[in-house]
């Protein structure tokens, strides 16, 4: 008879000896470069302006921008208007994105045959950088806001809809036979599998149609608007006023930030399952 | 008593005939997708439902097509397009590419640029135009590459940086048991592993290089495809527009297949797994 | 260093911060290891016991906190290769270069490398295989490439970190007999780190017992076996006799384990 001699160590990496010892990066050390990075680039822009060796108004400079934004935010407070009309098309356009590719996602992850008749379609629009339609957007629905919450829509849908039709599709094949051996009908295996399994897809989806939306929002606006940061970068840009199109980007650009490390915030705690792609 | 079990075989037929039934399947309803949508399209358009300088047809989208290569201005701007696509894109992989194998390798690199380039990746990027069109002018190709190359920079240097970061432990600890040179466990262990999050980005940056094309060109009316377009919508020419997006369309198609057929190449040592075929 | 050992290790310590914790933990302690040249000696212990901690250690991944390890250096060849863990072959490599990978890191030009690959391809019996992807193989075939890629370096003492834990069990049993083929061939010194007492008794000459956490030899026990040693051995008396003395020496370090180990989920129920 062989002996049966026990599996004494099968916990591989959780122990000193398996365990690598990759140094867990100190937030001091990381706050330090990042500030460092700062203060080396900041100030170069600064002198760079001041001293004449780029003219002020094809790159300002940061105390004009910062000048910029004392006037245009706090004293005279121009700036407010433009980051509502701005953020009023972002949430109804991302809004009806979400409403719209998160079930049509869904829908094409679920149905194979659906999926065959609309995939041509999508892949072609996928593929397509959708802004070359913002002229004749423009021609058919005005300057109205309709347009710019259209476009919105249609730079953020497609990503949604890509992504969360990924995320049914990637629902384990054993808890689906886990399902279906437990003879769970459709309704309870779309409820107790697939959609818990392509929640964080979804969330995915939400942030990538955050950063499209946005790139909406600014086209848009560049195109068919008097208000807006988008009519506001533009309208500055043409009339020479660098700072403001630089106080301008930076808005947009906390914006972007900020949406983002709010919707990464959600996602993290669904780590495990993050899709691997951005 | 005895119990009847359903008989229902999990692959009623070959392995290969099935396959090709599930090919004929797909083709078959996407097939008729085409051919239903293209149909409603032309039919509604020769009706009258549907506004011809508004939506086109098909039929029309080709006629246009045809008209438009006989002109010398459409090759011109065909080439105009190309060039800015091609430069920009170029020049986004010859920085992108080594500064964030640098960015990943060395950490306080990392740290120093992380803010920066967190802020410019949650930026939309074409904001930015009406400053370039101010450093770089409105006419020549120079600031369309700028946007096209701030487009795609950012998709490629940020996850060519993860990838370097999230080179597996084992494989260095492999490398520096043979004692292997610095440089060689960057040219065998780093850059391998790092290629696909650098295909990745590659993936992305050419939809976000279009993107930068598109709307430069639609924002500068110099010359290009973008210009094509916005001429022929002022002048509600849909099909002509249409044509436009459709080379749009086309060239999205094929640079997505070129990033494909380079993975090929370079991962012939990795399985095929069913997310690649996505 | 004495006449005729191929490894001498003294009074060794290796001392760790906890990330999580900071707590200063000590993994080993006085580890005193003497192993003569051409031996195969086996290293067995309860999981976390710092025994992979001490091949790492000879190896040269990381230096130990106290005490000194000395090996003998050859004219031809290095000191010390290793054979890892389940699959430490390059993904993106073929057979043949990640074979060679040792060479090449020597400074040997690819081709070369390749051709002096060759006879360990044979040895380990992947010939053909040469082209293959490492995914393209098994689990048995993947640790014949490691421990050929090992054996190209033409090294002094070979060591092996459980490198047949992820194969399941016949693939094991195979392996192990394939590797006193091989041993018997290339004529190496061996350090072998595993958790299967069995397989530490059929391969070895002599298996030394670790203590749990920090780390120390408890028993350092001779096999006496005659070679070449069929699988059959493992069914003998004197085989069980061996086996029940280890076993019942790791036992009494695992007691204290027992709880905190069903506690966690993952951890094994040891019966």
């Amino acid at each position: 008879m062989t002996v049966a001699s026990p599996d004494l160590t099968r916990t591989r990496s959780q122990h000193p000896d398996g365990s690598r010892r990759i140094r867990v990066p100190g937030i001091p050390e990381r706050l330090k470069y990042g500030l460092l990075g700062f203060l080396v680039v900041l100030p170069l822009w600064e002198a760079v302006v001041r001293l004449g060796l780029v003219k002020r108004v094809t790159l300002s400079s940061p105390s004009l921008i910062l000048e910029a934004a004392w006037e245009d935010l706090i004293i005279n407070g121009t700036l407010w208007p433009h980051i509502f009309q701005s953020s009023q098309q972002f949430f109804l356009g991302l809004g009806l994105a979400l409403i719209t590719g998160v079930p049509l996602g869904l829908a094409l992850g679920l149905f194979r045959r659906l999926n065959y008749f609309l995939d041509p379609w999508l892949s072609a629009i996928y593929a397509t950088p959708t802004i070359a339609l913002v002229p004749l957007i423009i021609l058919i629905l005005g300057l109205g806001l309709e347009s710019k919450v259209f476009i919105v829509w249609l730079e953020a849908i497609f990503v949604i809809v890509v992504t969360t039709m990924v995320g049914v599709r990637a629902a384990e094949a054993r808890y689906l036979d886990l399902a279906k051996s437990f003879r769970a009908s459709r309704w309870l295996t779309f409820r107790s599998v697939i959609l818990p399994s392509s929640f964080p897809y979804i969330l995915t989806a939400l942030r990538l149609g955050v950063t499209r939306a946005l790139v909406g929002v600014v086209v848009a606006e560049f195109f068919a608007a008097n208000k807006g940061l988008g009519f506001f970068i533009n309208f500055s840009g043409t009339t020479l006023r660098t700072d403001r199109v630089m106080l301008g980007v930076i808005l947009l650009g906390l914006l972007g930030v900020v949406l983002g490390e709010g919707v990464r915030r959600i996602e993290r705690r669904y780590e495990k399952w993050r899709p691997e792609f951005r | 008593m005895s119990v009847a079990v359903a008989s229902q075989p999990l692959r009623p037929r070959p392995r290969n005939r099935l396959a090709r039934a599930l090919m004929n399947e797909r083709l078959l309803y996407g097939l008729a997708g085409v051919v239903l949508f293209l149909l409603v399209w032309e039919v509604g358009s020769r009706v009258g439902v549907i506004d011809r300088a508004f939506f086109g047809r098909p039929t029309g989208i080709v006629e246009a097509g045809m008209k438009e290569v006989q002109t010398p201005r459409f090759w011109g701007d065909l080439a105009a397009s190309f060039f800015e696509f091609a430069s920009g894109f170029i020049l986004a992989i010859i920085l992108g590419i080594p500064i964030g194998l640098a960015a990943g390798r060395f950490r306080r690199l990392q740290y120093a640029l992380d803010p920066w380039l967190n802020f410019f990746n949650s930026l939309p990027r074409i904001a930015l135009l009406p400053v370039l069109v101010i450093m770089f002018g409105v006419f020549g190709p120079a600031s369309k590459i700028a946007v096209v190359f701030l487009g795609a920079f950012f998709s490629i240097v940020i996850p060519t940086m993860q990838g370097v970061r999230t080179t597996d432990a084992r494989f260095v600890d492999v490398a520096r048991s043979f004692r292997a040179s610095e440089w060689l466990m960057f040219r065998s262990v780093v850059i391998p592993s790092t290629v696909p999050f650098i295909i990745t980005g590659l993936r992305l940056g050419v939809a976000r290089a279009l993107i930068g094309v598109v709307t430069a060109e639609l924002y500068t009316q110099t010359e290009g495809i973008g210009v094509l377009i916005r001429r022929a919508t002022e002048l509600r020419q849909g099909d002509r527009a249409l044509f436009g997006v459709l080379l749009f369309t086309i060239s999205g198609i094929i640079g997505v297949e070129s990033i494909r057929r380079v993975e090929a190449r370079f991962q012939k040592w990795r399985p095929a797994t069913s997310l690649d075929r996505r | 260093m004495d006449m005729g050992l191929a490894l001498q290790a003294r009074d060794v310590r290796m001392e760790y911060v906890d990330q999580a914790t900071g707590d200063r933990l000590l993994a080993i302690d006085r580890v005193d290891i003497d192993i003569a040249e051409g031996q195969f000696v086996s290293i067995v212990g309860p999981s976390g016991c710092g025994k992979s901690t001490f091949l790492k250690i000879v190896n040269g991944l990381f230096p130990a906190t106290a005490g000194t390890i000395e090996i003998r250096q050859s004219p031809k060849g290095v000191a010390h290769a290793m054979v890892f863990q389940d699959s430490s072959l390059f993904p993106w490599y073929d057979i043949v270069d990640n074979v060679a990978y040792g060479l090449v890191c020597q400074g040997v030009p690819r081709k070369e490398a390749q051709r002096r690959a060759q006879p360990l391809i044979d040895l380990v019996s992947l010939t053909g295989f040469e082209g293959k992807f490492p995914y393209q193989l098994s689990g048995g075939m993947q640790q014949r490439a490691n421990l050929a890629r090992a054996l190209t370096v033409d090294p002094e003492i070979l060591l092996m970190d459980e490198p047949f834990a992820a194969l399941d069990a016949q693939t094991r049993e195979l392996m192990q007999a394939e590797l006193l083929r091989i041993w018997n061939e290339a004529n190496k010194t061996v350090l072998f780190i595993t958790h299967q007492i069995d397989e530490a008794i059929y391969l070895s000459d002599r298996v030394l017992v670790m203590s749990a956490r920090p780390g120390r030899i408890l028993a350092d026990i001779t096999i006496d076996l005659r070679r070449p040693r069929k699988l059959e051995i493992k069914r003998t008396p004197e085989f069980i006799a061996y086996a029940d003395q280890i076993w019942g020496l790791i036992s009494t370090q695992l007691k204290p384990h027992i709880h905190d180990k069903a506690a966690h989920p993952g951890g094994e129920a040891v019966a």
